[in-house]
């Protein structure tokens, strides 16, 4: 015997196998590991105060561990974007973005050999970072998967075994908040039929919010935690409703309001709605459905005034300026746009990538192209990560 | 399959070089071996001269060993010898269990791969001594059966060949493949180490049953129905071997022929196995129906016993063996990590023994006069101590020759035995990644830092223990988990030693220097509740300071989501606070064989200082 020969067998057996094959199950789990419209869905953009923050996946390595994720920031006032991703800590597992008011924290998710959740703070818009933390555990992998508490700083942080943990300022010692089956096992989770948990957030006033998907049909899975109770905080829907799965794809608060992003039916039939609350919330506004035609998401962003961006897996961009507004669809996207970045007026930005280069295309309402603004090249890191 | 594979280059120098020595000092053992036997074997005959002469009188063998048994026994003698030489190619040693091993369980079930994934790890963790025991193992079962024609020593020498051959037949082969699709004689089904291990067993029957007549046509039934049974799963609709090319690819065969190809050897012998894809892809249909057909024919032929018809069969088999070596199993021995030559040649032997069986067989009543009246001895009177010398005298040189087979059997197998006792890897694992540590001897350099409960420690405070110390980036991703699974394991290893024994690990990451920081590193390695484990941390001056102290160069930290870039350090310590060796501590593939190496390096380390061995 020898490697030919069985290297050949080998391949022969894969070869006769392979029309025996099939896809093993779904996975699942208590919080989300497999984001709802493919594999970047990481890929985001988010307002602050300090500008506008965007998170992509850079390397076009076929290895996942030589792709880095970067962050650029678009400092208010500015039109340029520039690199600020936190230095000195491996990021191909992904970076989740939490604004903490006056600063912005990242927490990096796990990858290779590391399992827990290393945190980094900048308060002066990206070009200084100060280690803090870390989180001991794993932090799920959905883009709101981190928020800070306005005023406080307090951070709550959704795991991947679905547990939502909490910790102040400094964030060494955390406690948990609640846990995919407790939440579950509350009258609001029993209502919704809780079966996984995809976002956290903190409304305005400071009350943590988790959203998961219900298996109850008419049920969007968005809680509030007052006082120690949880209770069902997600909007009514419209009775052509009643019979679709709900999916809370993303949960935020900015500038004052609480955006979701929900996701109703499934395949062909889904629809995208985007929804908003003032008041954490008690009420919402639904936006009219955005047909997603069997195409899931592969990137959400949200930008001022409440607007949101979103790519779907057909390449196709659409916005919505906020409550009350309609979807409408943005030109053909640029080659390799992994997420926009909704400015103000209908107005966004299409951050596109191609191996270690990112483009900036920005498009104005009513145009029907967009125009390249900005190249940016980054220094990949090839091979640094084993 | 976890473990099996080491991850070491198998052209890696060091590795390559001990295993060249290794084999080297085994050989010249071996060589003593035979004169040590040859001499007492002269000098005992020359002391018992009677006892010489009547083994020379009893030369004469009583009863003529068998055409067909002659014909298996040095037939397969010459097959171990040839093949306990292709062990010893150099990249042997790391390389059989990822490039022979590997692959060929890789399409097996996954019970099979579980099983030889136990063999491989073993292997990957003792590469020399598995790699020289396959050597001597093989040499030595070769030379048992060339110099044991007759006798007790003879059958032995077949026992060892069956069970030597399912050894490999096992672990080597994940049984032939037979467990895995694709299964087909033309690629060396069910194993040529099978073979092997059938015509050991043959050898090993008694005298009583050569003389039966039984014993060819059963031999002959088994070669037939095999033969048929091959030629039915040749033959069966959609296991791909009767179009030549399928949805524009390569069929079945002419995909493993085409393949077989692409190995490394003699160019005129790859050209001729393309052809022979080429013509496959062509006329896959024409060539499968006269593999079958032949198949057929030959497995009647056997089954039907009669000479008159299994001779010219034979030779017309032998033609299709010859062919499918040549064209499909591209020799079988090629490309550098062959370890026989396939399942043609012991085929045909087995198939010629067969023949032989049938055509001459012995007449049952035809035992000769001399066997009936010779007197036999049994084995109590022959290892009766008082007569031993007179027992060696009245040896023949093949009983020597066999002893000293036996010899170089132990030779290789001992070691391997003794290697597999010791739960950890071959320190030359860790050597072969990064050479040699550096023996030296001055004061090891002072720190005082805080370790991860916020406790103070210093050198100084470690006095009186040996300490192993590595310096470890707290959210490195890559090689700081590798190495901190290596300390903790050389804790384990340590056992009660450990007690005199600290495992320090300093910070190595300028961003990431809280304390909040080592105790998560420590749970992510389960060194948290490690009580002789400390994780040093301080400001990032002190830290600076340290790492300038240690001469090891500072953290980079590299932009665009990079970790931070640091070498891969060890150091040991004595108990007065001098260093004591420098090791270089590149994790390299990190597989459990090269942590498990690296673990056995640092308490091997420590252990010397400690006063053992």
């Amino acid at each position: 015997m020898r490697a030919g020969p069985a290297a050949a067998l080998a391949l022969a057996a894969v070869a006769l196998a392979a029309g025996c094959g099939s896809p093993g199950p779904a996975a699942s789990g208590p919080a989300a590991e497999a984001p709802p419209g493919g594999a970047p869905f990481l890929a985001t953009s988010l307002v602050t105060g300090a500008g506008t923050w965007a998170v992509v996946v850079m390397g076009g390595s076929v290895a996942a561990h030589n792709n880095f994720w970067q962050l650029f920031a678009r400092p208010a006032g500015s039109s340029t974007w520039q690199l600020a991703t936190p230095p000195g800590t491996a990021d191909n597992g992904g970076l989740v973005l939490a604004d903490a008011g006056g600063s912005l924290i990242t927490g990096f998710r796990p990858s290779q050999y590391l399992t827990y959740t290393p945190l980094t703070l900048t308060s002066d818009g990206g070009r200084a970072w100060s280690s803090t933390g870390p989180l001991d555990a794993a932090l799920a992998n959905v883009p709101d998967a981190l928020a800070a508490a306005p005023g406080s700083g307090t951070l709550l942080a959704l795991l991947t075994d679905g547990t939502a943990e909490l910790a102040a300022p400094g964030y060494t010692s955390w406690t948990t908040l609640a846990t995919q089956r407790s939440l579950a096992a509350t009258a609001a989770g029993r209502r919704c039929g809780l079966q996984d948990l995809t976002a956290a957030a903190f409304a305005p006033a400071g009350t943590p919010l988790l959203g998961g998907t219900c298996g109850h049909p008419g049920t969007a899975g968005i809680f509030a935690d007052t006082g120690g109770t949880w209770h069902a905080a997600g909007p009514g829907l419209p009775a052509a409703l009643a019979a679709q799965p709900i999916q809370v794809l993303r949960l935020t608060s900015t500038a004052g309001r609480t955006v979701a992003l929900l996701e109703a039916g499934t395949g062909s039939g889904a629809s995208l709605f985007a929804a908003w609350s003032p008041d954490g919330g008690s009420h919402w506004t639904l936006s009219p459905p955005l047909p997603l035609r069997g195409a899931g998401l592969t990137s959400a962003s949200f930008g001022p005034g409440g607007s949101a961006a979103v790519i779907t897996a057909a390449n196709r961009g659409q916005i919505i300026t906020g409550a009350g507004a309609s979807w409408l669809p943005l030109p053909p996207l640029p080659p390799g746009t992994a997420t926009l970045a909704p400015g103000p007026g209908g107005t966004a930005d299409a951050l596109a990538v191609h191996g270690g280069t990112l483009a900036v295309w920005q498009h104005v309402p009513g145009g029907t192209t967009w125009a390249k603004v900005q190249v940016v090249n980054v220094p990949i890191p090839y091979g640094s990560s084993g | 399959m976890p473990g099996m594979n080491s991850g070491i280059n198998v052209s890696n120098p060091i590795v390559v070089a001990a295993f060249k020595a290794a084999l080297v000092h085994q050989g010249l053992i071996a060589l003593l071996i035979f004169a040590l036997l040859g001499l007492a074997w002269v000098t005992v005959r020359i002391s018992f001269p009677a006892a010489a002469a009547t083994r020379a009188q009893a030369t004469a063998p009583a009863l003529a060993e068998p055409a067909w048994r002659q014909v298996l026994r040095i037939g397969f003698g010459v097959l171990w010898v040839f093949d306990g030489i292709l062990q010893a190619q150099p990249k042997m040693a790391v390389g059989l269990p990822s490039q022979v091993i590997e692959p060929i369980a890789a399409s097996s079930p996954r019970w099979v791969q579980q099983v030889v994934n136990w063999a491989g790890t073993n292997w990957s963790y003792h590469p020399m001594q598995a790699g020289a025991a396959s050597v001597w193992i093989q040499v030595g079962i070769g030379i048992w059966l060339l110099a044991a024609a007759r006798g007790p020593l003879s059958r032995l020498a077949g026992l060892a060949s069956v069970g030597w051959g399912l050894v490999v037949w096992v672990f080597g082969e994940s049984f032939g493949g037979i467990f895995a699709p694709g299964l087909t004689w033309l690629f060396g089904a069910p194993g040529a180490v099978l073979i092997y291990a059938v015509a050991g067993a043959l050898i090993a029957l008694p005298e009583r049953a050569w003389r039966s007549p039984w014993l060819g046509r059963l031999t002959t039934a088994g070669i037939g129905l095999f033969l048929v049974g091959m030629a039915v799963l040749q033959a069966w609709p959609g296991r791909g071997f009767w179009p030549g090319t399928a949805l524009g690819q390569p069929g079945t065969l002419a995909g493993m022929t085409g393949t077989m190809a692409q190995t490394p050897q003699p160019g005129f012998l790859s050209a001729w196995v393309n052809a022979f894809t080429t013509f496959d892809e062509a006329h896959g249909f024409a060539v499968n129906l006269v593999v079958v057909a032949a198949l057929a024919v030959a497995g009647a032929a056997f089954l039907s016993g009669r000479p008159r018809l299994i001779g010219p069969v034979l030779a017309g088999f032998a033609v299709l063996c010859v062919a499918d070596w040549v064209l499909i199993e591209d020799l079988g021995f090629l490309g550098g990590l062959g370890t026989d030559p396939n399942s043609m040649v012991p085929m045909v032997l087995l198939a010629t023994a067969g023949y032989l069986a049938v055509a001459r067989a012995p007449a049952a009543a035809a035992e000769p006069a001399a066997a009936q009246s010779a007197t036999p001895v049994g084995w109590r009177e022959r290892l009766r101590v008082a007569d031993a010398p007179r027992a060696v005298a009245s040896a023949g040189i093949r009983s020597v020759a066999s002893a000293g087979a036996i010899g170089v059997i132990i030779l290789g197998a001992a070691p391997m035995a003794v290697a597999q006792a010791s739960p950890v890897a071959d320190t030359i694992l860790a050597q072969s990644i990064n050479g040699s540590s550096n023996q030296v001897n001055f004061p090891a350099p002072a720190f005082s830092l805080t370790d991860q409960d916020g406790r103070a420690v210093s050198l100084v405070s470690l006095r009186g223990n040996v300490v192993l110390l590595t310096f470890l980036d707290d959210t490195c991703s890559v090689d700081c988990p590798l190495i901190a699974q290596e300390f903790r394991q050389a804790g384990q290893l340590l056992g009660a030693d450990a007690a005199r024994v600290d495992l320090v690990a300093i910070n190595y990451n300028p961003l990431d220097i809280q304390v909040s920081y080592l105790q998560a590193f420590d749970r992510q390695e389960g060194l948290a509740g490690v009580p002789n484990w400390l994780y040093l941390t301080g400001t990032l001056a002190q830290l600076e300071q340290v790492w300038s102290r240690y001469s090891i160069p500072p953290p980079e930290i590299v932009p665009a989501g990079s970790m931070i870039a640091h070498g891969d350090y060890a150091f040991v310590i004595d108990q007065a606070g001098h260093m004591r060796q420098e090791l270089g501590f590149d994790t390299g593939p990190g597989t459990q064989a090269t942590k498990s190496s690296f673990a056995a390096e640092l308490t091997d380390a420590a252990r010397q200082l400690l006063g053992h061995s």
